[in-house]
């Protein structure tokens, strides 16, 4: 891995359309931001974080990943301390947040109490039509007068079902409904890239699950790109085209969510996505990477690891997710079918869970989790088991640096 | 209902209470009482004035600008309170929503503003307005007050910093200016702690003496609390027109804080410590 620090442009006050070679560069694209708030670490510091155009992009990570920084440094409520901001390839790094086409739902919906509904989702439209009363508006959809801001504050209103609420006030909303005029709030102007900071996360887990549901339908309609910060992988893996996992403020990877599901980038994305988390354990190899041992566990591969014996390191860190994890009698594991995982373990906990059972199980010195489905049997609490996992499931990754080591299929 | 054994507890506490009250109400009592005491019976120890005259109140009404010094009350009040909230509510707006130079100095000023006692500005204001000669005008009488609006700002900006910061956010979003965002989102939410505010400030004017002795001596301008003097004259005190002048100089702002107690108490609840 290459340290190379992106050049920062001196000309940043310009705010002129600075066209950039990058072809995939539309969308949202944060290039070499760091931000930092006067800690020792900064909060944020991607050399390259990018939202693809159309795209509905969900940047996931723990509390103080970075996440809701980079989501205000794109939002220009923060101005990065370094680096640029460019949207549809246009350097906005110096425009302010209401000129770049951007709109955001916050956590706590930030309604402007003492407005209706209709005045809350009016509001942009009202002050731009008070700043060039005689422009038309972006899209030439006429001039911006009020039967025309009427006609789009009902038309938003109506999208999100909020028809017959008009005339309330948030006081007499519920979370839902909130969470709406929000929405409709940050819809209604046509923002180019709708930021939502944790919109979910105010509402209970039954609505929650509707909304979601609301989001992703309302990004198929809008078409336009949106950036959905959460702390909640599954909601993550559930809603995003895109996935950006964040860590300590920096970019651990980026991509579908089914390839950041089954090719994690490192262990802390593989434990990060995923519920239960992925089952990691070091692991050593006596005979150049072909076999792995460890006290109740063994790695039986066809092809060596790649370069493994060649560096000089011996040990590797495997990881295998519970749903992978097949469970047997107690005698397979000395005669090992095909290619992969056996590990020897006593049921500790076992949790039933409607659809699947996850059974927690112990062994020398470690622990892990299968999920079997519910329909079949599982074992009892104490029970002695062998898991296999075969080859292909199986993920692993260099000790040292947390790289992922290249694919042992079988 | 209260428990029993929770009952002597109540009974001390209600005890001091009343006690506390007595003690505040006391000198009420008393100069209500003896304002309508003739001069005869001015110094009987009764608090109950009786016989009953109304001798006091006619001579406040006839011989006693009354009705101007309460004009010129008003005026003061509802000048000095238009301009502190003038200056208060962008200064408490600035001091928690933007970001500039400077900016934890001037709340410091402010802080340091609030511990200077008032006394101790009336000779540099006193040199001010003679040199402006704004002796004996409203503008002089006014002016040198907006230097109490200190608290004013740390009431308003209390209550600013309680909005949630999303709200400004928001406001930025949809493209509102600083101006916009004090008018169309700040203001209408800041209206209660406004209100009360204003009242604070009004009646806190409205009972000021001594500046008003010094800047406006005169009757033409002076208030009324300034006014009452009139009556400690060199043919020695009026004790009975004194008394009379001074509970109906206070029935204004008695009337004013029954109808808004509420707010004012509300006010400084949400304000809170910081």
């Amino acid at each position: 891995m290459t340290d190379q620090m992106t050049a920062v442009p001196t000309d940043l006050g310009s705010g002129a359309g600075v066209a950039d070679p990058d072809p995939d560069a539309d969308g949202l694209l944060l290039d070499g931001v760091v931000k930092t708030y006067g800690g020792a670490r900064p909060a944020l510091d991607v050399p390259r974080l990018h939202v693809p155009a159309g795209s509905f992009t969900v940047l996931v990570g723990p509390s103080g990943c970075g996440k809701s920084t980079a989501l205000r440094v794109s939002s220009g409520l923060e101005t990065p301390t370094r680096g640029r901001v460019l949207l549809g390839g246009v350097d906005v790094t110096s425009t302010p947040a209401a000129g770049r086409g951007v709109a955001m739902v916050f956590q706590d919906f930030a309604l402007y109490p003492h407005m209706t509904v209709e005045q809350n989702v009016g509001f942009g439209l009202r002050l731009e039509a008070r700043h060039r009363p005689r422009r038309g508006l972006r899209g030439g959809a006429g001039p911006l007068n009020k039967a025309e801001i009427r006609r789009r504050v009902t038309g938003a209103c109506e999208l999100l079902g909020l028809g017959g609420l008009l005339e309330r006030r948030p006081a007499q909303l519920s979370g839902g409904e909130r969470q709406r005029v929000g929405l409709a709030r940050a819809i209604v102007r046509r923002p180019r890239v709708l930021l939502l900071d944790e919109p979910l996360s105010a509402l209970d887990a039954q609505l929650r699950q509707q909304a979601r549901a609301e989001l992703v339908r309302l990004h198929r309609e809008l078409g336009n790109t949106v950036v959905m910060v959460t702390h909640d992988q599954l909601e993550a893996l559930a809603m995003g085209t895109h996935l950006i996992v964040m860590n300590g403020g920096r970019v651990a990877q980026a991509g579908p969510p089914t390839d950041v599901y089954h090719r994690p980038a490192d262990p802390f994305v593989a434990t990060f996505v995923g519920s239960p988390p992925m089952n990691i354990a070091p692991m050593a190899t006596t005979d150049a990477g072909r076999t792995f041992d460890a006290p109740g566990r063994r790695v039986r591969l066809d092809h060596p690891v790649p370069g493994l014996g060649a560096s000089g390191s011996s040990t590797v860190l495997l990881g295998w997710r519970p749903g992978d994890g097949v469970i047997g009698g107690p005698a397979e594991a000395d005669r090992p079918s095909a290619p992969g995982l056996a590990v020897e373990a006593t049921a500790d906990v076992v949790e039933f869970a409607g659809d699947a059972v996850v059974v927690h199980l112990t062994g020398d010195g470690m622990r892990a989790a299968v999920t079997v489905p519910a329909r079949g049997s599982w074992p009892a609490v104490g029970d002695r088991v062998t898991v296999t996992v075969p080859a292909e499931r199986l993920h692993l990754f260099d000790p040292a640096d947390g790289r992922r080591l290249p694919a042992v299929g079988a | 209902m209260p428990a029993f054994d929770r009952w002597p507890r109540l009974i001390g506490r209600h005890a001091v209470l009343l006690l506390t009250a007595a003690v505040m109400l006391l000198p009420l009592v008393w100069a209500l009482g003896s304002s309508f005491k003739p001069s005869t019976t001015i110094f009987d120890m009764s608090p109950v004035p009786l016989p009953a005259s109304l001798e006091n109140y006619r001579t406040v009404f006839s011989a006693f600008p009354l009705w101007r010094m309460l004009l010129n009350t008003f005026v003061t009040a509802a000048g000095v309170t238009a301009l502190q909230v003038l200056v208060a509510v962008p200064a408490a707006y600035a001091l928690t929503q933007l970001t500039f130079r400077g900016q934890r100095f001037a709340l410091g000023l402010v802080a340091v503003a609030l511990l200077v006692p008032v006394q101790s500005l009336i000779i540099p204001a006193f040199l001010m307005i003679s040199h402006l000669g704004w002796r004996d005008t409203y503008p002089g009488l006014i002016v040198p007050q907006l230097s109490g609006c200190a608290l004013a700002v740390v009431l308003l900006r209390n209550h600013l910093r309680a909005l949630p910061p999303n709200l400004f956010h928001a406001a930025a979003l949809d493209g509102a200016t600083a101006g916009e965002t004090l008018r169309f989102v700040v203001l209408p939410l800041l209206r209660p702690a406004l209100s009360a505010v204003v009242l604070l400030v009004f009646i806190n004017t409205w009972n000021e003496y001594l500046w008003p002795t010094l800047a406006a001596p005169s009757p033409k301008h002076t208030t009324i609390q300034a006014g009452l003097a009139l009556f400690l004259n060199q043919e020695g005190p009026e004790y009975g027109p004194l008394l009379a002048a001074s509970i109906l100089a206070t029935v204004p702002v008695v009337a004013v804080y029954l109808v808004a107690s509420r707010r004012i108490a509300d006010a400084f609840l949400h304000a809170g410590p910081g």
